[in-house]
């Protein structure tokens, strides 16, 4: 079974994550998912491509933590992330987070977090392509 | 040595994405920021997080030591 936080280029399934997922445990009783996926306007442009850049080892261990805390503080049974580190175009998956737990309120609550987190403190960074030249994306609250 | 690591938009600033400097005795991470910011002051103004040995760090008095790795890094925008 793959690492349930991984940094990678390929795409990734939801279905897979979901599947190994749900084998860690029958206690489980909700999953919330957030997918990020890439869009083809941003700021007022077009955009054609983004692409990322990481500080791997860093953001790998970082969402290792953020994996641990959010099992801790919402008391989940399990959860997952995975970031994709490559470059996408317009519709393409980025990142996937699945929180499970035992009740839908911790699971939402957690992958809310999870993604807010992961924002502020992964050293991730993407850069949009457009006809217009390229720029590196400012944070969006 | 000390390994000095950028990213992003600081590395397309500083138009590399690594460089070394020799580690002297008593060396705290304000004297390498000192020293490289005045080589790349555009680079080191969009410089929002500093990382050493891969943990971030607030304390630019940090001593450092021989082989550490020192990452400057502009605000994330992942996700």
């Amino acid at each position: 079974m793959s690492e349930p936080v991984r940094i990678q280029q390929a795409d990734f399934s939801q279905d897979a994550e979901i599947a190994a997922l749900k084998s860690s445990s029958k206690r489980i009783g909700g999953i919330a998912t957030f997918l990020g996926c890439a869009r083809d306007f941003s700021e007022g442009r077009d955009v054609s491509e983004i692409s990322f850049e990481a500080y791997g080892s860093m953001a790998l261990a970082e969402m290792n933590k953020l994996r641990n805390e959010a099992i801790a503080k919402f008391s989940l049974l399990d959860a997952r992330i995975v970031h994709r580190v490559t470059t996408v175009r317009a519709g393409d998956n980025i990142v996937f987070i699945a929180a499970a737990a035992e009740h839908r309120a911790a699971a939402f609550d957690a992958c809310r977090w999870l993604i807010d987190e992961l924002k502020q403190r992964v050293p991730i960074w993407k850069k949009e392509i457009t006809p217009q030249g390229e720029a590196w994306v400012t944070p969006h609250p | 040595m000390i390994r000095i690591l950028f990213f992003g938009p600081v590395a397309d600033r500083v138009q590399q994405r690594e460089m070394q400097i020799e580690f002297v005795d008593g060396m705290t991470l304000h004297d390498v920021i000192v020293h490289l910011g005045m080589q790349h002051p555009g680079a080191f103004s969009i410089v929002s997080f500093i990382a050493v040995n891969q943990n971030q760090v607030h304390d630019k008095q940090m001593a450092l030591h021989d082989n550490d790795e020192i990452a400057f890094m502009a605000k994330f925008s992942g996700g």
